[in-house]
């Protein structure tokens, strides 16, 4: 893991001219733990709303992630975007009258190091970003080394419950599942969250749920259990694991709570 | 082929349409097995999957596919107008444009009432439209048209900016409603449905004959004991209530009822008292089609079914509309 030259591409390929990185801001909560993640938080000048981990990142100005001329009125020297939730067309804005911007795209434990790495260098902490980048691969190995003793099952990430979305191949949540010894049943097709026929639950093939346990999930779930197609779930057939909802939902350096999480309940019951 | 062929034919279609929802609806259960549980064999599971699953998913979409079928056809005839139909007359739009608010701003804990904003909205959007149509003669066709279109411009605005500014773990959620969709079937929703629609449709078999006079111009069908004034209130409140039922269980399912009324008239021909039993059927028969393909097309991907009525109706219409004289 050696010093990129610049210009640095970012992770969707754009080119990130060099410059100060003293005026940051970020346009997604897991972009705003990674450059706390990095020691580089004094430099944030504006966050995405919904930016409350860690604590310090909670006092920070919000910027509303949708406007450029929001974004541009923070003089920001560099902007923290990311392929989970921000608009391209906003990114695109910036870069149009001047501005530096980055964008991450976390869709696996690897593209996690890899934004370290990649934030590290933008941020002046090149060396802290190969060391979470590593710390980050090593705690994936090890992920994998105690899956390889569970049986494998087969199971499905429940991004959201009415309508009923999954993570599809591509998603950071499909190789959550993957380094956890889960085999993914969601569709290939139907885009990375692909909503699905709530028929699927009652599917004998499917053999673990898995979700962010936030507090929109809960009263969905227990509407779910008095319908139908929450029979499996309602006869404990179906297992449902609950991960940590913000590590688990936000593609950050928190992810790997939700992946000890997720490991620690296969393991309690394999 | 006669007109009982034609009877039989639709009979068929219908019947093939809900077995076809029961036997290959879904992706947890192969279609041997559905059948065979649908003639008393099978797993518990499985009597799960076709009885409580797909059953109520295939009436309540019949349901709905026959309000909006009727709504349509009803709006057609009142307003002598072609191009009318639920969403014309913005009471589809209002109960979408609250349904989807309500999704958007309701803690998880009450998204359960979202039907009932569906309902309200649509009854609002009525009150609406029939206040804004009233002139100093009277409701007019024409007025109520206009009225309606401006009520559906300002609902889809207003769906729009809702769904621009929704929080976006809501978003597909919110979404889904301006799409339509059974997902949400249950038994508990047929049981609420089956009687709520009974009325209207009762009024609209009640004024079918006073329907196919009113074509014949206001005042002849006054000089044959029509009341348009009445009539027309009447039919227009029993369109709302269908589609505003059809919205608060399904979200907003275009082109059925556009399409079904002209697609019977072609094969029945004008008269309201025997199209509307028949568009009743087909609409039923063609919003089941539309899910089960909504459902199968990309399985275990669910499409939405307002998205596969309008591309498989277009076209058959057309073909239609083409061999028409």
């Amino acid at each position: 893991m050696g010093f990129a030259a610049w210009p640095l591409r970012d992770q969707v390929g754009a080119v990130i001219p060099a410059g100060s990185s003293r005026r940051i801001v970020t346009l997604a909560p897991d972009v705003t733990e990674l450059v706390f993640a990095l020691g580089a938080g004094r430099h944030l000048v504006a966050v995405a709303p919904f930016s409350d981990f860690p604590p310090a990142a909670a006092a920070l100005p919000r910027v509303a992630v949708s406007d450029p001329e929001a974004i541009v009125a923070a003089r920001p020297d560099l902007v923290l975007a990311s392929t989970a939730g921000n608009d391209p067309a906003v990114v695109t804005a910036l870069r149009r009258v001047g501005v530096r911007v980055a964008t991450v795209d976390v869709t696996s434990c690897a593209r996690l190091a890899e934004a370290c790495l990649l934030l590290g260098q933008l941020v002046a902490a090149a060396e802290t970003g190969q060391r979470l980048a590593a710390d980050i691969t090593s705690h994936c190995d090890a992920a994998r080394r105690r899956a390889a003793d569970l049986p494998r099952r087969t199971a499905l990430y429940v991004a959201w419950w009415d309508p009923l979305m999954v993570a599809g191949p591509g998603t950071v949540h499909h190789d959550l599942l993957a380094l956890a010894g889960l085999d993914n049943r969601a569709p290939a097709r139907g885009g990375r969250y692909p909503r699905v026929d709530p028929e699927v639950l009652l599917d004998p093939a499917l053999q673990v749920l898995v979700a962010p346990a936030d507090p929109d999930s809960r009263p969905l779930v227990d509407a779910l259990l008095r319908r139908p197609a929450g029979l499996r779930l309602r006869r404990g057939t179906l297992p449902l694991i609950w991960l940590p909802a913000d590590p688990a939902s936000r593609p950050g350096p928190r992810l790997l709570l939700a992946l000890d999480v997720l490991l620690a309940a296969r393991e309690a019951a394999p | 082929m006669s007109t009982q062929g034609r009877d039989l034919a639709l009979a068929g279609f219908v019947a093939a349409a809900l077995l076809s929802g029961l036997v290959a609806g879904g992706p947890a259960l192969a279609p041997a097995e559905a059948m065979a549980t649908l003639l008393g064999g099978g797993t518990p599971e499985a009597a799960t999957i076709v009885f409580s699953l797909r059953l109520p998913r295939v009436l309540l979409a019949a349901g709905v596919g026959a309000a909006l079928a009727l709504a349509g056809a009803a709006l057609q005839s009142l307003l002598a107008n072609p191009l009318a139909d639920p969403f014309l007359l913005g009471v589809s739009g209002g109960g979408a444009a609250a349904a989807t608010a309500a999704y958007a701003v309701l803690p998880a804990s009450l998204l359960g009432v979202v039907p009932a904003a569906a309902m309200a909205g649509a009854a609002g959007a009525t009150a609406a439209v029939w206040w804004m149509a009233r002139g100093p003669f009277g409701t007019s066709s024409t007025r109520l048209i206009l009225a309606g279109v401006a009520a559906n411009a300002f609902t889809s605005a207003m769906i729009l900016a809702i769904l621009a500014t929704a929080p976006s773990p809501r978003l597909p959620g919110a979404l889904a409603i301006t799409m339509g969709s059974f997902a949400g079937a249950s038994s508990s929703a047929v049981a609420w449905l089956a009687p709520y629609l009974a009325v209207p449709m009762a009024v609209l078999a009640y004024h079918a004959r006073d329907l196919g006079l009113l074509a014949l111009g206001e005042e002849s069908a006054a000089a044959l004991g029509v009341e348009p004034a009445a009539v027309r209130r009447r039919v227009f409140l029993a369109a709302a209530a269908l589609s505003g039922g059809a919205v608060a269980f399904a979200g907003v399912i275009g082109f059925v009822g556009l399409a079904t009324p002209h697609l019977c008239r072609l094969l029945w021909g004008n008269d309201v008292r025997r199209l509307l039993p028949r568009v009743a059927l087909a609409g039923a028969g063609l919003t089941v089609l539309g899910d089960l393909v909504a459902r199968r097309l990309l399985s275990p991907v669910e499409l939405p079914v307002g998205v596969v009525t309008a591309l498989l109706g277009v076209p058959f219409f057309v073909a239609l509309l083409r061999r028409a004289p």
